[in-house]
């Protein structure tokens, strides 16, 4: 778990914390029943476009029945990673493996079931008749009708698949993700066309699919959906994992507490030399700190003598870390962090 | 090949459904048939010109439908990320080509039978047995050379940019290949190494009872690897973006 590199000695050393608790909990939580081979391994997976990094030095594993969101912004590489797990792109360097195996074999043996942002759908036939042959194609299949009903789609089946709409689309291709027996699930950016309704109702089916034991990886830039859905995040930026913890360790890293107080005298110098600080603003006599490390920086600010009033100490959403995360790394980088690297995208 | 069968079995249920597919596979040849297939007398590639216009008309029919439809359909699948779902599940590699092959060889062939029956009972071409069969099955054969043909143009061109193509190709082959007129003099030495005119020369050879040229064979056996070898080099190099 050495993803943290650059920056400051504090950050790194949150850094590493939050990676080390991750294992420690992780190794209490699933000791015995579930150790042996990952699921998915990625070995330092680079994939290049020319002279661009797609993704660049990936290393990651999954494990038996997590639940883990790939978050990052659009380009960030995610799709080409799953793009690559799925065997449909090669890795320029690294190596990838699903359940010990190579990616095509493990496909090929119909242990994932995938659903694609680019995925798309045989037209002029019933969603009933596509759902039966991509059944019909799985080497464990699952009866059609629990399909249908499990995607939600039993209303419609009988329409044909190029006169749907986004969101039912979307839920055809969900079908043909689950109509077999995968004991992994991949889903690329999953609700995208969705609406708010159509969008719980597939986190409540896909809680049903996880549940049964299986694995599920998704791609997603929904904060809200990574931290509500996902027991685990991996955050990537520019093709590299930044940050791999739960909604909360992620919330923690870089800057997730706002500590705010009052003080007579501010002293900006002294104030932008304080432990964990992420960002500064004062307003006359009002001092708002985004801290990675809120303990730490109230009590330098009292050693140092000072009595501030009206302390207050919040916890920022997921968003703010995220957008903390990728900025640092982006600036680290010397890159604009509005740029957001779009060329990646490949889709 | 359980699975490239299932797919084949949907493939062609979905082409039932399309009536666009029909019109220039079977109505076209067929119409045109009926218009011009008792209108002249006299020989054509030594054989009646009802028995000529019959050969003539089937490749049209069947090269046509072997083209321009499945180019546009793999073109739009390539796009529209069916190839890539295709690729999810355990179907080989190659079923999805596979699969278009089939279902166009069984399409050429109906087209191909209504035409040789309209010959039959319309144009008064009289023949044995076995020449219906091998008539047929030139047919057939040639028109599976533009399936592959198809294959390449899929995977390598934008749907918008297929139709224009495939046009260019189908009159192209139709008129340096004898089937819009028979070939004569300065055209007839270009367009004899033509798929087109090979398979309606061996078809009028085997009607006539005249021994079959190995040269048009040969011919279209070339053909065959020409269109085969790109398709392959289509499929392979366009992998990572399919």
């Amino acid at each position: 778990m050495s993803q943290y590199e650059t920056g400051d000695d504090h950050r790194g050393r949150t850094a590493t914390k939050v990676a080390e608790d991750y294992t420690a909990g992780y190794a209490a939580g699933y000791r015995g029943s579930l150790g042996g081979t990952p699921v998915v391994a990625f070995e330092n997976v680079s994939k290049h476009y020319g002279r661009l990094r797609a993704v660049d030095g990936l290393s990651l594993d999954l494990r038996a029945g997590e639940t883990v969101a790939l978050l990052g912004p659009n380009g960030a590489g995610k799709s080409t990673s799953l793009d690559m797990l799925l065997a449909l792109r090669k890795p320029t360097s690294g190596k990838i493996q699903m359940f010990g195996s190579d990616p095509y074999h493990a496909v090929k043996s119909g242990r994932v079931g995938a659903m694609l942002q680019s995925g798309g759908l045989m037209p002029e036939v019933t969603v009933r008749e596509l759902v039966t042959l991509v059944t019909t194609l799985h080497p464990k299949p699952e009866p059609i009708d629990t399909t249908l009903k499990r995607a939600g789609i039993t209303q419609f089946a009988d329409q044909r698949v190029d006169r749907l709409s986004g969101g039912q689309t979307q839920r055809v291709r969900f079908a043909l993700a689950i109509c077999g027996k995968s004991e992994l699930i991949v889903l690329d950016e999953p609700t995208a066309a969705m609406d708010v309704e159509t969008r719980r109702l597939f986190w409540t089916s896909m809680k049903e699919e996880v549940a049964q034991g299986r694995t599920l990886l998704f791609a997603t830039h929904y904060l809200e959906e990574a931290d509500q859905a996902a027991d685990r995040i991996l955050v990537i930026n520019r093709g590299r994992l930044l940050a791999d913890g739960t909604p909360a360790e992620i919330k923690a890293r870089a800057g997730a507490k706002r500590l705010s107080f009052r003080l007579d005298q501010v002293d900006e110098p002294f104030l932008l030399g304080l432990p964990g600080l992420v960002n500064l603003e004062v307003r006359r006599d009002v001092v708002q700190i985004q801290s990675s490390d809120s303990d730490a920086t109230l009590y330098a600010v009292l050693d140092a003598g000072y009595r501030p009033h009206e302390i207050e100490v919040t916890s920022l959403g997921l968003e703010q870390a995220f957008l903390a995360i990728t900025a640092e790394d982006d600036r680290a980088n010397g890159h604009d962090s509005t740029n957001g690297h779009a060329a990646g995208e490949t889709n | 090949m359980s699975g490239t069968l299932a797919l084949t079995r949907t493939e062609l249920r979905r082409l039932m459904r399309n009536r666009r597919y029909f019109i220039f596979t079977v109505a076209l040849p067929v119409v045109l048939y009926l218009l011009l297939g008792r209108q002249f007398s006299g020989k054509v590639y030594g054989v009646s010109f009802g028995a000529f216009y019959m050969v003539d008309m089937a490749m049209l029919g069947a090269f046509s439908g072997a083209l321009s439809g499945n180019a546009q359909r793999i073109s739009q699948e390539k796009k529209d990320g069916w190839i890539r779902q295709l690729r999810l599940t355990s179907l080989p590699a190659y079923a999805y080509v596979v699969s278009k092959v089939i279902v166009s060889m069984a399409t050429t062939v109906t087209s191909i039978v209504i035409v040789l029956l309209l010959g039959r009972f319309y144009g008064n071409v009289h023949l044995a047995a076995w020449q219906w069969l091998a008539v047929a099955a030139t047919i057939w054969f040639s028109a599976t050379i533009f399936a592959a043909l198809a294959v390449a143009i899929g995977y390598r061109v934008a749907p918008d940019q297929v139709q224009p193509i495939t046009f260019i190709l189908y009159f192209g082959f139709a008129i340096l290949g004898g089937i819009w007129y028979p070939l004569s003099g300065a055209l007839k030495t270009i367009g004899q190494v033509t798929p087109t005119y090979q398979a309606v020369k061996i078809g009028t050879d085997i009607i006539e009872g005249a021994s079959v040229s190995v040269g048009l064979a040969i011919g279209l056996v070339v053909w065959l690897g020409i269109f085969v070898a790109l398709a392959t080099v289509a499929v392979r190099s366009t992998a990572e973006t399919v």
